[in-house]
């Protein structure tokens, strides 16, 4: 199944550190804790090679989610702009009033 | 099973037809498994190689269609 398709190449790359990879990557690490807890191993210290591993995984997924998320915004902003612009009547710019229009003149009562 | 296993006096106390294929060990917690701990490693510098190489494409990519640089 196509994910990314060829027109997303023209966005800019996400960093490699990016908020989904390190959420992502985080996930991993503790699944990888979590495992050690659930095999009664010491959580933080045993499986060192696993936690890696599960960690970098989940890092390379991010940052492959990165690039749908990016992809997935541009086009439905590319399609929202294409709208607005085919339909100019129905995005009126409203006429703004600057507030010393609206506000009565102030008296103090002092 | 085998005609002289109706014989023995054991089937009478494990009626089991079928028998399993798995075996189970004590964990080994002295001695690492070296190799897939190699392995773990060696594929996680592969995968973070994988990644920066990735990028450098996906930025090149990016400049290409753009006309930068």
């Amino acid at each position: 199944m196509k994910f990314i398709p060829d027109e997303a190449k023209g966005l800019p790359p996400p960093e490699i550190v990016n908020r989904n990879s390190v959420g992502l990557g985080g996930m991993g690490w503790l699944t990888a804790l979590l495992q050690n807890a659930l095999k009664l191993r010491p959580a933080l210290k045993s499986g060192l090679h696993r936690q890696v591993l599960y960690a970098t995984v989940g890092w390379l997924f991010g940052y492959h989610v990165t690039k749908v998320e990016n992809y997935t915004y541009a086009k439905l902003d590319r399609d929202m702009n294409e709208y607005v612009r085919r339909h100019p009547d129905d995005f009126v710019p409203k006429e703004k009033k600057t507030f010393a229009e609206i506000v009565e003149p102030f008296h103090p009562v002092r | 099973m085998t005609f002289n296993r109706l014989l023995c006096k054991a089937v009478q106390v494990n009626r089991v037809v079928s028998r399993s294929a798995f075996t189970s060990a004590k964990h080994d917690y002295v001695n690492p498994n070296w190799f897939r701990v190699g392995m773990a490693f060696g594929s996680s510098a592969v995968l973070w190689g994988m990644l920066f190489w990735q990028h450098s494409e996906d930025v090149r990519e990016y400049k290409l269609r753009n006309g930068l640089e």
